[in-house]
């Protein structure tokens, strides 16, 4: 089925897959469907996981209708010339039962007469927010407010542009091979067995369910999670959060400065403040700061953190190939699973400050 | 015989039916691969649109219906204007073929725009055998300034490359000047009814322009503003110039002549 990244150049994979047993039941066990890229992941398991956790398809949603967030999903990757998860997205809907002509509509905006002005406003959001980003926050909130969207409805938008900008960068980046999701629709047996791979995916897909958030978190981008308190996003998002700090690969002061330049890079102040705040607990001075800040180094910083700090900031606006490029040169300079947290930080600082610019900036 | 009759009939009726429906069917599929061929137009136009003004502002005119002409598409912005030209383009003009001419101009451009493409900068125009580009005016960009500079640097080095190219050839060299400076303006659709573009306007561009054409007199390649050092990476190593009044400023302009940049990394 032709589409319309079929001319995006993507580059090899930088990366081997993992078997990882655990990790494909989980995603079996939250989708219905083996995942076809999480073994690409294996050896940073957070990613791995949060990259099924934070996915607005399956139960996290309570308020935004789920076709809604599917097309919202379709057309974040489509800004973010994701070809991994548009496929992905595109072979979801298409096993869903849309029919092509369909989905090509609604990537070529001919859809706008006959969805409500509510979608239209939701995909016209993850469209300004994939290209300006936290500065057009505003105008965007102030679309969604006149489309009639309500707050809750519209955090939940929120968090689907940011998770689908989150998963963009994650397959972006290490150029996680789309030509099989790509390929998925033109195959016959995917064809015949259509309506029981839709079936099968509907089942899995559930509403969210209010979920208390049982404790307040006190690491940074905590302000994010509470904001999303009741919701079943704040435990998904406390537990990604959780484990990527934890995780050993990079130090937390590495994982802090990256999202420190993410979120100068996306002019969102909240998240700025928030991560500030934590380098300097983390001993890092003020002065050091606002020079990695404005010149993306400084002479304290160790070597691989020199290496991903303006690391960091290709990753706000880019393009795949040339990304993909850049990501290869890290790749003989850092461990594997060094590469791998540090695409993951990247992403998930991306998807985090366009949802806080959102949520938390202009409350 | 009845009955064969009206088994004919039947036939007939079916035969007549089936053909409408495949007539329909016919027509359908024909008024659905015009559609097609609409919305893969539409697309090729939009993607084309896309070089020609910043992404976001195309979508901004489909999604608001906007009429060119009817209504201004512009925001202030705080923008990063490099201005290059080639030195002693008349002569070259003068002395080499058109088609010659032709070629080593498209080969300047292309090299000059692949290394300001390469450190986020877009470019806005070539005027003449001049180049204007702007770092920090699509998406924002708070490296701006140390962008510029970098791909003046690597303007440089390509530069470099081409002559030993052009020197080959038999073709003279190739020089460059390149004027930077920071400052606000009014970036948009600009221009008239007839014709649009994409411009950045405002006294950031004038002065970028002449500060490049004070490379000249200085007899350097890369000259940046006061406004611009102050935003920039100490690595950068500068030499002050001799302040100098050019036209349509008041105070004479002090410029900084780029060396190079110590180390690697950073912005």
């Amino acid at each position: 089925m032709a589409h319309a990244l079929q001319h995006v150049a993507w580059e090899p994979c930088l990366i081997e897959p993992r078997p990882d047993r655990a990790l494909q039941a989980y995603a079996r066990r939250r989708r219905g469907m083996p995942s076809p890229a999480i073994g690409y992941f294996a050896p940073v398991p957070w990613l791995a996981r949060a990259l099924v956790d934070l996915h607005s398809q399956y139960g996290l949603l309570m308020h935004l209708d789920q076709n809604v967030a599917d097309l919202v999903a379709l057309v974040v990757s489509q800004e973010n010339s994701c070809r991994f998860c548009y496929a992905a997205v595109r072979a979801l809907l298409w096993a869903e039962g849309m029919s092509r002509a369909r989905i090509q509509h609604v990537e070529q905006e001919l859809t706008r007469a006959d969805l409500p002005p509510q979608a239209v406003a939701a995909i016209a959001f993850g469209r300004s927010q994939s290209r300006s980003g936290p500065p057009g926050a505003r105008a965007a909130r102030d679309a969604l407010h006149r489309a009639g969207v309500g707050a809750d409805e519209m955090k939940e938008i929120a968090f689907a542009v940011a998770s689908t900008d989150f998963s963009n960068r994650a397959h972006t980046i290490p150029a996680i091979p789309a030509r099989p999701i790509e390929q998925i629709p033109d195959r016959l047996h995917m064809r015949l067995l259509r309506p029981l791979i839709g079936r099968i995916l509907k089942n899995h897909r559930s509403r969210g369910r209010a979920t208390p958030l049982d404790r307040v978190p006190s690491y940074p981008y905590a302000r994010l999670v509470t904001a999303y308190a009741g919701s079943p996003i704040a435990p998904a998002l406390a537990r990604t959060l959780e484990e990527m700090w934890a995780s050993p690969h990079l130090t937390r002061r590495c994982k802090l400065l990256m999202l420190a330049v993410v979120a100068r890079g996306l002019a969102c102040q909240v998240c700025a403040l928030e991560v500030g705040e934590a380098l300097q607990r983390e001993g890092l001075k003020e002065a050091v700061l606002t020079q990695v800040l404005t010149h993306l180094d400084a002479p304290e910083l160790d070597p691989v953190e020199r290496l991903l700090v303006p690391f960091a900031r290709e990753t706000i606006w880019y393009e795949p190939a040339p990304m993909q490029r850049r990501a290869r040169a890290l790749r003989d300079r850092l461990t594997g699973p060094q590469l791998l947290e540090a695409i993951g930080v990247a992403a998930l600082a991306n998807g985090l400050c366009r949802m806080g610019a959102m949520v938390l900036d202009y409350p | 015989m009845m009955r064969t009759v009206v088994v004919g009939a039947v036939l007939v009726l079916l035969a007549v039916l089936a053909g409408a429906l495949y007539r329909q069917w016919r027509r359908t599929e024909s008024l659905q691969a015009q559609l097609d061929a609409a919305a893969a137009e539409l697309q090729d136009l939009q993607e084309a649109c896309s070089r020609l003004a910043p992404a976001g502002v195309v979508q901004r005119l489909i999604a608001d219906g906007v009429k060119l002409g009817t209504e201004a598409v512009a925001e202030r912005k705080v923008v990063t204007a490099l201005f290059a030209d080639l030195v002693g383009y008349t002569a070259l003009s003068e002395r080499l073929e058109p088609t010659v001419l032709a070629r080593v101009l498209n080969g300047y451009f292309q090299r000059m725009s692949d290394a300001i493409h390469e450190h986020r900068g877009h470019v806005s125009t070539f005027l003449g055998d001049g180049i204007l580009a702007y770092f920090g005016a699509l998406q924002p960009n708070p490296w701006q300034c140390n962008d510029a500079v970098r791909a003046a640097l690597a303007m440089r080095a390509a530069i470099s490359k081409y002559n030993v190219e052009l020197a080959r050839e038999g073709l003279p060299a190739l020089a460059v000047g390149i004027g930077i400076h920071r400052g606000p303006g009014l970036a948009g659709l600009i221009g008239s009814r007839e014709r649009m573009e994409y411009a950045f306007v405002g006294r950031t561009v004038n002065l970028a322009a002449r500060v490049q054409a004070l490379t000249r007199s200085h007899k350097v390649d890369i000259l940046v503003t006061e406004a611009l050092r102050a935003e920039l990476d100490t690595r950068f190593v500068l030499t002050p110039m001799p302040a100098e009044a050019v036209k349509g400023i008041a105070e004479p302009v002090v410029t900084y002549a780029v060396r190079e940049r110590l180390g690697s990394g950073g912005a």
